[in-house]
């Protein structure tokens, strides 16, 4: 064809298939070849942490749904727990109370024989005391007329009455 | 008609015109090599000049960035390598993988890639008027200076068919090698009919499917000139129509018509853009598409 749009240039076709091979073969070498990797290792570690992330979400959710069970757990333990503790607390504050009691009740019957045996004492002594001074009364009469028969007798039966008495108590 | 032995200079618009777009004269050449090789002229003439500028710049400039965007510790890629690496992802994920195939693209992705730029590169050198400019300052020098040796001929590399039936025989090459390689010689050149076809049908589906099979790279390099040409020569004949106007109907008529042209001129080189990416994506597409029908044959 005779134009120059057409025409027909040899060596502009065999250059141009030499200098696109050259610049493919040294930009296959140095350009696409690493960048094609670069771009599937950065496609991989991107899904990579996806998955991590989607894992410890995962995990996260296992963790916090456990917590919750041990919590809940412990909760349920804990009312138990202070449930028995108030139990044994009121059996143990009866006890003491019951004890307390008992014990009390103790004392007051011991304390009881005790004031009736110091009463017992206390009136023994008096009637010793009152021996003693009506035989000091007596004494001190019979000092002024230790004569007299009649007082003698009163003194005898005096006494009699005082030892019969103690007899008695 | 343009190519003759005396280099005159012709004033028919066409010519003027279709010298915008078309290489240097080749009895004309930048560099005169004075080499044959069996009996072809090797000279450089304008487009060689526009070939080996676009692997200068292709070339370290895509090695550089890629480079350092690799080694670099941030792993953050600049405002150009991001652009690369933009067309790089989109062609392998809706190109080479849907075409080609998982199994198969990285072994074709270097050259598809490669196309893609070096015609994206030469697409748009054809869009800067380097030589026009050349050609302004040989003239503002008086005209007579070293640099109207550069003046001659379009800087459109990629609108000149020896260079475009160089790239689609390339692909050619690319989709019958990928055919042979997965299939073996016999059984590539048998998948070009499907099987189980009544014999007398065979002489009409085998000379069809050969017939396609030459046209496609024909195809490949009409269709990259054509749409290349065109916008430059509409380009050119918008602003010879500012001087025709003058020339005829004075100064005056042709300022007016300035205004037309330049609007139209501005709207044509928007488009022009669109175009240069577009063709050189096509190309790089149908490269791909080709080479996954000689690989994943269906019948």
């Amino acid at each position: 064809m005779d134009n120059a749009l057409f025409q027909v240039d040899p060596g502009l076709f065999i250059w141009a298939l030499v200098v696109f091979s050259i610049v493919l073969l040294i930009l296959k070498r140095y350009a696409w070849k690493p960048l094609l990797d670069f771009l599937d290792e950065r496609e991989k570690d991107i899904s990579n942490s996806l998955a991590m992330a989607e894992s410890a979400k995962a995990d996260l959710e296992k963790i916090k749904d456990e917590s919750e069970k041990i919590l809940d757990k412990a909760k349920k333990q804990g009312k138990t727990i202070v449930g028995d503790s108030k139990q044994k607390a009121e059996q143990s504050a009866n006890n003491i109370l019951n004890k307390a009691q008992e014990k009390s009740n103790e004392f007051l019957v011991e304390a009881k024989s005790k004031i009736d045996l110091e009463k017992k004492r206390a009136i023994k002594e008096i009637k010793e005391e009152v021996v003693e001074l009506s035989l000091d009364l007596a004494s001190q009469v019979l000092q002024r007329n230790v004569k007299d028969d009649d007082n003698n007798k009163f003194i005898q039966s005096s006494l009699k009455a005082v030892k019969t008495d103690e007899a008695k108590s | 008609m343009f190519i003759d032995k005396n280099d005159t200079v012709s004033h028919d618009p066409v010519d003027t015109a279709i010298s915008h777009v078309a290489n240097s004269q080749l009895n004309h050449p930048l560099f005169d090599m004075h080499f044959e090789f069996f009996g072809i002229d090797l000279s450089i003439t304008k487009h060689v000049f526009l070939l080996l500028l676009i692997a200068f710049i292709t070339v370290p400039s895509i090695v550089f960035l890629v480079q350092r965007y690799i080694s670099s510790k941030t792993k953050i890629p600049g405002k150009t390598m991001n652009f690369i690496e933009m067309i790089v992802v989109y062609i392998r994920d809706n190109v080479l993988k849907s075409f080609i195939g998982e199994k198969y693209y990285r072994e074709w992705a270097p050259l598809i890639y490669t196309l893609f730029f070096f015609i994206f590169v030469g697409n748009f050198l054809g869009l800067i008027p380097l030589f026009d400019l050349l050609g302004l300052i040989n003239y503002v020098f008086g005209g007579d200076t070293f640099l109207k040796e550069f003046v001659h001929g379009g800087n459109t590399v990629t609108a000149n068919i020896n260079v475009n039936f160089a790239l689609a025989m390339v692909t050619f090459f690319a989709f019958t090698i990928a055919g042979m390689k997965k299939y073996g010689f016999i059984e590539h050149w048998k998948n070009l009919a499907p099987p189980g076809l009544a014999l007398p049908l065979y002489f009409i589906v085998v000379p069809i499917e050969i017939l396609g099979m030459l046209i496609r790279p024909l195809s490949l390099t009409l269709r990259l000139a054509g749409n290349m040409m065109g916008g430059h020569l509409a380009l050119i004949i918008f602003t010879m129509l500012v001087i025709g106007i003058a020339e005829e109907y004075g100064f005056a008529a042709g300022l007016g018509a300035s205004i037309f042209s330049v609007s139209l001129s501005v709207a044509i080189i928007f488009l022009e853009i669109i175009i240069a990416s577009l063709q050189a994506y096509v190309f790089a597409l149908l490269t791909a598409v080709f080479i996954g029908m000689a690989v994943n044959v269906n019948h």
